[in-house]
This record gives C-alpha cells, structure tokens and sequence, in this order.
C-alpha cells in the first residue's frame, strides 16, 4: 500500500496550499509557448507537456535581478541592498531532468560565495516533480545517467497511475514531507500500480566523451570548427538550459543614481570573454561552442563531480540550425580518445 | 531527375570545375521535418544535400562570415527569392562582392519545390523586380489588421504582453543576415546606450531598435520569427514596418544591388528638415 494522489483532488490541494501561504507554480502552455508559471487553480497546468519550452531556471535565478541601488551625493554615497525577496512556493508537475538541473547548480553557487539569492529560493521552494511517461526525439536523461524518474533535486516525485487517474506519492525530503502534510486527507491509500516510464534510448556514451574531452591534445582538433561551423552564436541553447549559470554586472542609470542588476550572460557572445583592449581569446564561434562543451562535461565535473547537463534536451530541440549537446557529444564518443 | 538530384549534379560540377570553393546548401536534420546547414566543399560531400519544402532557412548569413570571402573565390549558395533579395542588400550596403556569389535558386510554393533559372544574383532581376507589384497583397496579415484595430494603449499592452517573454538571447538578431554590425548598439558598453537586462524597459528598447534598424532591410525571410525561442511573433512588426516603408518610400528591399538603402541615405533637396 502506497499513497495516492488523485487528480480530481488537485485543484484542493492547490486550494490548500495557497491558503497555507504558497505561491504555486507549474506547467502552463498559453498559446505557442508553455514554461512554469504561476496557477491559481489546476485546471491552468497542462501536465502532459513532455515538457515546457522555457526551463525551471528562471524561478530561481531571474533573467535581470536588481542587487543593489546607489545615489552618489555630494559627501557621501547612500547604497540600499535589494535582498533576496521571500516567497514561499512550491511547484508542481516538475520534470525530473529540470529539478536535477537544480541540483546540479547547487554546489556552484555554494562555492567560494554562498549567493543568497539562489539558495533563498532553493530553501523557500517545494519541488514535485512528475516521472515522465513520455518523451520525444531530444530527450536525452538517460545519456547522462539520469532517468525519466530521476529523484534528484525533488522534493517528492509523483509517478503516474497506470489508470491515469492521479499519482504515487513519493516524499523525499522534509519540505516535501511538510507540503504533503497539508493535504494528507485528500491523499489515500491504494494499491494502483504505476505506469511504466517511458524509455529514453541512450544516445551517446558519456564515459567515452569524457575521455576524450580530458585529452588536452583535443583542445585544439579540427573537430570543434567542423561541429560547430553553423552555430550562429544565438545564445538559445545557454539560456534555455536549465544548468547553464553564467551572468554579468550591469549598472543601470548614469554617474548619481542607478540599480545594479545581475543579468544572464552567454558564452555564445563574442562580448562574454572580450577584452577592454579589443583582444577576444573566444574569438571564435568554434572556441565558444568548444567552451560550452568542456565547461559541461570537463571543467565542471573536475570541480563538482557532476556534469553540467540533466539531459533536457532544450538545445537541441530549440537550436534554429539544428545543433545542440547531443550532435556533438554522438559524434565525438565515436572518436579516438 | 528530381529538383534535388540536378542541383545535386550541378554542385559537383560547380565544385570540379572549380568554379566555386564551397556551396551552401541543406542537409537532414534530427528529426523528418528539420533541415541543417549544409558546407559543401567536394563534389561526394553533395551526397548529403536535401533540397525540399522544408528547406525554408534563408542561408545567406553565412556568406559575411569573417573571412568566407576574402580571398575573392567563388561561393555557391542555395536560395529562395528572399535570400536573393537578401544577398542584393548585402552588396548594396557593400557587404559582399555579389560576383563572387553563384546562386543555386529556388522556390517553394505548398509542397512543391521548383528550380528558378540563373546562376548570378542579376540573372534573377526580372523575378526580383516582380515581387514589389505583389507585395502589398503579399504583405497582408489578417493579424497584422486586427492590431491596427486597437487602440496605441491595446495595441501597446498588446506588445508588452509579448515582449514580458523576451530574454534578450538575441538570437532574432544572429539569425539575420541583416544584422551583421561587428558591435551590435546592444553591445556597446562606452557607454552603454541600451540597457542589457531583461526586463520591460529593456526588452522593449532592444525590440524597437531591432524593428528600426531592420525597416527598409528586412526581406521577411522569417528566421528571426523562427529562431526566437520564446515565439514572440517578430514577423509581425517585420511586416508591418516593411508595409510602412513601401507606402511612404514606394520601397521593398532587395530589388537590386545598387538599389539606394532607404533609411539610411541622404538627398540634398530633401523635403524633409530633419534627419533621423
Ligand atoms: S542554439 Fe544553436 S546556433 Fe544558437 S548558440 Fe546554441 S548551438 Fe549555436
Ligand atoms: S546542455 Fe542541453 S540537454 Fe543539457 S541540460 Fe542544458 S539544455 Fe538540457
Ligand atoms: S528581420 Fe527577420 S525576417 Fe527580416 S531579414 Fe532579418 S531574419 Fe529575415
Ligand atoms: S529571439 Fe526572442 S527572446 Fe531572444 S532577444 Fe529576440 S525577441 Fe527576445
């Protein structure tokens, strides 16, 4: 015996959980587009996208997000911080690869500095993530030694029933636990078996990638040109990326006043690594596309011990010249080390 | 022969004979309806090359790639009128030497692909020209008149709704071939004359300067409505500044390459006291 979700008690839990104080989030699809966004009843989540076009990224580190405001006086310069803003919320119908993408950037923004912004939100934010019954051409989870039921970075994973009537419970953590807490009379027990996850072929072999990319002679193949000669330096696939992290400083105003906001940045833009002198060391879209590749799957793990990638699939699925992590890593485990 | 085997023919000759060093074309892509770049540079690399209904990506980007065509060799390249259009602006604005550009034209209408004749972009002049009669039908969107119906506040929040997706990743503006500046003014940082945050100001900023620099340039190839990964409608605001510039300038872009930019030339005797 198990606990069930049913889906026809979804729009009570919602209920409940934004009377106990909870912003909740989830799959939505408005028109052409779907990304996790804020519900007030269930019946706005679509929960049978594979998954939505814009990644989990955003509800934790904002596209723009002000740090700090100044006013230079005569004397003295006033400077107000803008803390990291409470809201206690909690999403739901996450998919398994967007909530490991979490986790993966956990450890990089605890490193040397413990960025509050991030982990305010981390703390304050209940995942439940979905296993996931289906997939499509660019899901690749299982390449990167995850799964379409992966627990990682949840807080509870709910599997599918095989009736399709609602989910398995599975709490994992003590928010998770805490959130579930609130609806335990609308959950029940049952025996219902879960449908089986879908089945994501592996596409590539990780091990022998990161063989290759470890090589330092491969730093320089003619491989990086040939792979990434289309590459129009877009940018779609870093920013659609659940895991890529990179941001820039920008102050906004002029010399007496302005905020100081932290803003997504690239290394698809030739103005990411662009020196004050007009030197670029990524003068390239082959180096650039070359940095995207090893920071994943070489620097990263030589610092964290985990690949910088969950398998989305997102830039692949959303590259306009149709490149992406998957081409690249497919075409060099088929290299000699 | 179909279409796809004669120009398939005609590439490898092309690259035997040596008349041109490389030609870019379409290949198969990840799944049945997607089509990737294509760089040809021998004659049995054209066994990759696709040529269908779904091959819609105006190429032409890649012919200003940094150093492509400094060395005054030819180039073959697949394109449909709108890239022509497009390569006739790129060497009115002195971007490329458009001798050096051997066209492999050809147009799709529903499922049907057909071969246009010509081999250099003047060949097509006749076609080309054809297009600015038909472009004020052409340009019509039952969208398009529908915006023109609301008011500048609906229509306004019309657009902010859209731009509120916006992440400035600028891929709209990558994937023009129009937007080739070595420093785009987005990228300009002394000083910073756009702001670089994500937000509604500074979406709307980046939008407005996009739509203003593309106006009387803008061939309506639609890459940048397709690369936008948040699907903000682009092609919108595309058409509709090219129906604005064909009425006040009776001017369509790309009919030639000697053809005057509209915005971006100055008449003594202009009507006009001021200049933008
Ligand atoms: S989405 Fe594609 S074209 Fe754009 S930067 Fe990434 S790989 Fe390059
Ligand atoms: S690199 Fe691609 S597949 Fe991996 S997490 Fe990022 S968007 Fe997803
Ligand atoms: S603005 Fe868009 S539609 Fe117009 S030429 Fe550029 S990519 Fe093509
Ligand atoms: S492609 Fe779309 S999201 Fe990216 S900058 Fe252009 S309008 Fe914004």
């Amino acid at each position: 015996m198990t606990r069930i979700l049913l889906s026809d008690k979804l729009d009570n839990c919602v209920a409940r959980w934004r009377k106990a104080g909870l912003t909740v989030i989830g799959p939505v699809k408005k028109e052409t587009f779907s990304s996790y966004a804020v519900v007030e009843k269930a019946a706005e989540f679509d929960l049978g996208l594979v998954l939505p076009d814009r990644s989990i990224k955003g509800l934790f580190f904002p596209q723009t997000e002000p740090m700090l405001e100044y006013t230079i006086k005569k004397q003295a310069i006033d400077t107000k911080d803008f803390a990291p803003p409470s809201d206690k919320r909690i999403i739901f119908g996450a998919r398994p690869c967007d909530a490991s993408g979490l986790a993966i950037d956990d450890p990089l923004f605890g490193w040397d500095y413990k960025d509050e912004y991030w982990f305010q939100r981390r703390n304050e934010t209940v995942i439940v993530s979905i296993a996931c019954t289906r997939a499509d051409d660019f899901c690749m989870c299982t390449s990167l030694k995850l799964a379409p039921d992966s627990t990682k970075g949840s807080d509870v994973l709910l599997r599918p029933l095989q009736n399709n009537k609602g989910w398995l419970v599975q709490e994992l953590t003590d928010r998770g636990r805490e959130a579930f807490s609130q609806i335990a009379d609308l959950l029940q027990e049952g025996s219902e078996p879960a449908a089986p996850t879908v089945v994501v072929a592996e596409k590539f072999n990780l091990d022998a990638c990161v063989a290759w990319l470890q090589n330092p002679a491969n730093f320089d193949s003619s491989f990086w040109k040939e792979i990434s000669m289309r590459c129009i330096g877009c940018a779609s696939c870093t920013f659609l990326c659940p895991t890529c992290h990179c941001f820039d400083f920008q102050d906004e105003g002029d010399t007496y006043s302005g905020i100081r906001r932290k803003n997504w940045d690239s290394c698809s833009f030739a103005l990411f690594t662009m020196h004050t002198s007009g030197h670029n060391p990524r003068a390239t879209q082959s180096a650039r596309w070359r940095q995207r590749i090893m920071h994943k799957f070489n620097y990263f793990p030589g610092k964290f011990s985990v690949n910088s990638c969950s398998g989305c699939g997102r830039c692949s699925r959303q590259c306009p010249v149709d490149m992406g992590i998957t081409e690249t890593l497919q075409a060099i485990s088929t290299l000699k080390p | 022969m179909t279409i796809q085997e004669q120009y398939k023919t005609r590439v490898r000759e092309l690259l035997s004979s040596g008349t041109v060093k490389m030609v870019i074309g379409y290949k198969a892509g990840t799944t049945a309806d997607r089509r990737r770049p294509l760089f040809i540079r021998t004659p049995e690399e054209a066994d990759q090359l696709l040529l269908d209904s779904a091959c819609i990506a105006n190429l032409s980007g890649y012919l200003i790639a940094e150093g492509l065509l400094s060395d005054e060799k030819r180039v073959g390249i697949f394109l449909k009128p709108d890239g022509i259009r497009t390569i006739n602006i790129l060497a009115a604005e002195a971007q490329l030497n458009i001798e050096q550009i051997i066209v492999l034209g050809f147009d799709i209408t529903g499922q049907e692909v057909t071969a246009l004749q010509g081999e250099t972009a003047g060949d097509f002049s006749a076609l080309i020209e054809s297009i600015k009669e038909g472009a004020p039908e052409a340009l019509k969107n039952p969208l398009i008149d529908q915006l023109e119906q609301l008011n500048p506040k609906e229509r306004f929040a019309y657009w902010q709704a859209e731009f509120s997706r916006c992440i400035k990743c600028y891929a709209c503006r990558q994937a023009c071939p129009m937007c080739y500046c070595r420093r785009c003014i987005v990228d300009c940082n002394q000083p910073q004359w756009v702001n670089t945050s994500s937000h509604t100001l500074g979406n709307f900023e980046w939008n407005i300067v996009r739509a203003f620099h593309l106006s009387g340039r803008c061939v309506g190839c639609g890459n940048c409505d397709r690369a936008c990964p948040v699907n903000i409608p682009l092609r919108l605001i595309n058409a509709r500044m090219a129906q604005e510039v064909l009425g006040s300038f009776d001017h369509l872009a790309g009919m030639s390459d000697t053809q005057e930019p509209v915005l971006a030339s100055f008449k003594k005797d202009d009507s006009e006291t001021f200049i933008l």
